[in-house]
């Protein structure tokens, strides 16, 4: 617009005239950043009004543009895996709210060694306390050794990576600029990585938009939430949809894994695994620690007609919790309206 | 904690220095030493290699055994004097090796880890210290950190049950009937004492950190031209063979939780003595 304006001017204010234009072009050039920056993604940590108050140590490590960005390149490169074979996103899909493929009940790991259990969604990550179906992780940023020291995930040593990241052409210029440093570093790596899934919150699914007053849920849904209230949510608790205590839900009589007693040494805890958050869980099946269930139809009749006893099984389940077909099915309707879309399509995490 | 430690230190540092300042006119400081020697009963420690048949040691079942490796960390350092001195070294943690302080990796194999240097110890006397051993709560909740805490430098972090091994003993036993892995040699004893979260309702006790207090049974002066130095002996036989629980490596010679390594935490306290004090 600006040499529009100018050209409207006689010779003689030319020179006032070109002031005119450039400052007239500045002020667009800013206006366009501006309008840019409002436009474009936050890399901003920010908690959502209704969640509870993040556990991460953001003091230690801000989440930053340059940050995030690095720690997507680690997410999506198999570097970190022994043979450069199977990066994070291999058994963590965004479509799948950061889950494996249904396919996959135990992910596959490098030289297609099959793990143990059943890999979790990321999400909300930033808010909860503790990580993994047993809990033995209470910090996010040690969550990712476990998944590239383990032998049938990366099966790599943290050594190695660290070296191959050194050594690499364009990893040394990307952690300089999100941390000003020379040397790549373990504590870095993990930064990185944490900024990336830290950012990974999922609030806006047809539920959060309904509790916003921005959509109506559909009466079946409605009723759907309420049997939900009364049936599910003494566990699946609060925003997060879990009150992240371990429990033994009836799954199992015999415990090949035994759960939360691999961290507490207790032997009442044998069979306990940490109750999941519920968000999104319309695309994260199969179910259950060991993907024992490939449906939430299959999981809801475990509930109400399949407990299994055995001495550490959670008392509330003790009698199964009684549902008809048709309560089922609002249930699971209600269910599907934590999925967040907004979440899957998040461009910010695209591998770009 | 880093602001709470350093607050701390500046208060009683300012305390001091008014203090002096009263009296001498200008506070001084200077280097208080803590240097680590490791034994074995009567004996010695020293490193065997790994695949090594040479067992040098007897625990009280009369089984042999030698020592590959063996160290421990050491923190929140606090120096005590009989006129109300107190220093406490700062302990702050960071991504960058430069930012981690007051968090000490004590190895049997570096020389050089086996002396703590604790500077800008304020003059006075001094006759005892407390520390300590292990990694706890507020330092693993800080996250990921650098330096002597940075896996890939040798720190020792579980990555399962996150937290730091506080102390780590390996070895061979001709008793243990460990057989050749990819993880162990034949015949391999290895206790590693960790577990620093204490979990609501669970009966069994696995915050393996512990605090101590050693007395140095007289007192030391530190001042801007006094370098005081404490030989502190820590005695392996104390710790797998004590009066909490004895190793019988026929059976305990695998320890990887930190409810098996209770019993040998217990006995950590009494396996530390400060042999001596060098004015």
């Amino acid at each position: 617009m600006a040499p529009v304006i100018g050209a409207t001017f006689s010779p003689f204010t030319m020179k006032k005239t070109l002031i005119i234009s450039a400052l007239a072009l500045v002020s667009v050039v800013i206006g366009c950043k501006k309008d840019e920056t409002d436009k474009g993604p936050s890399y901003e940590f920010r908690k959502p009004e209704n969640f509870p108050e993040p556990t991460y140590t953001f003091d230690n490590n801000p989440v930053t543009e340059a940050g995030f960005k690095l720690g997507k390149k680690l997410f999506f490169d198999p570097i970190l895996s022994v043979d450069n074979t199977v990066s994070c996103n291999n058994c963590h899909n965004q479509s799948l709210a950061f889950a494996d493929l249904p396919l996959h009940a135990f992910s596959k790991g490098v030289m297609e060694r099959q793990g143990i259990r059943n890999a979790p969604q990321l999400v909300n990550l930033a808010f909860m306390k503790e990580f993994f179906w047993d809990g033995g992780v209470t910090h996010l940023d040690f969550v990712p050794l476990n998944a590239i020291e383990a032998e049938f995930e990366m099966d790599e040593e943290i050594e190695n990576v660290i070296a191959k990241l050194n050594n690499h052409a364009e990893y040394p210029a990307l952690f300089k600029a999100a941390f000003g440093t020379d040397e790549i570093n373990t504590p870095l790596m993990l930064h990185a990585l944490s900024q990336f899934t830290n950012l990974m919150v999922s609030n806006n699914s047809p539920y959060d938009k309904y509790l916003r007053g921005e959509v109506v849920l559909t009466a079946q849904e409605l009723e759907g939430l309420r049997l939900f209230e009364q049936k599910c949510q003494s566990c699946h608790s609060g925003i997060l949809f879990t009150d992240e205590s371990y429990r033994n839900n009836g799954i199992d009589s015999v415990f090949t894994d035994i759960g939360r007693a691999r961290i507490t040494s207790f032997s009442g805890d044998i069979g306990k695994f940490r109750v999941p958050s519920l968000r999104n869980v319309g695309i994260t099946r199969p179910y259950m620690h060991n993907a024992k269930f490939a449906t939430l139809e299959a999981v809801l009749d475990h509930y109400s007609d399949g407990i299994i006893e055995s001495p550490s099984l959670d008392p509330s389940l003790e009698n199964g919790i009684p549902m008809t077909a048709e309560e089922k099915a609002a249930i699971i309707t209600f269910l599907k309206t934590l999925t967040d879309k907004d979440f899957t399509q998040d461009e910010r995490f695209f591998k770009g | 904690m880093k602001k709470f430690l350093f607050l701390t230190t500046l208060f009683f540092s300012i305390a001091l220095l008014s203090a002096c300042k009263k009296d001498e006119e200008k506070a001084t400081f200077g280097t208080f030493y803590l240097q680590f020697d490791n034994i074995v009963g009567d004996q010695d420690l020293t490193i065997a290699d790994a695949a090594s048949s040479d067992f040098k040691y007897t625990n009280s079942l009369d089984q042999n055994f030698n020592v590959s490796l063996l160290g421990y960390y050491i923190t929140n350092i606090k120096l005590e004097g009989p006129n109300g001195e107190v220093f406490v070294d700062p302990v702050t943690t960071g991504a960058a090796a430069a930012d981690v302080k007051g968090i000490y990796q004590v190895l049997e194999s570096s020389t050089t880890s086996q002396t703590i240097g604790l500077s800008n110890v304020p003059s006075g006397k001094y006759d005892k210290v407390t520390f300590t051993l292990g990694i706890p709560a507020d330092i693993v909740q800080e996250g990921a950190t650098g330096g002597v805490l940075d896996p890939a430098e040798g720190a020792w972090l579980w990555n399962w049950d996150a937290g730091y091994i506080g102390f780590a003993f390996e070895g061979r036993s001709p008793a243990s009937p460990v057989a050749a892995s990819q993880w162990n040699p034949e015949n391999s004893v290895q206790i590693h004492i960790g577990g620093w979260k204490d979990i609501t309702d669970n009966p069994m006790m696995v915050n393996n950190v512990k605090t101590f207090t050693l007395d140095f049974g007289t007192s030391v002066s530190v001042s801007d031209k006094l370098e005081p130095k404490a030989h502190i002996e820590m005695d392996l036989l104390e710790v797998i063979d004590g009066h909490h629980g004895s190793a019988d490596f026929t059976s305990t010679n695998q320890v990887h939780t930190p409810a098996g390594g209770t019993e040998f935490a217990e006995n950590l306290h009494s396996a530390f003595v400060v042999d001596h004090v060098h004015q």
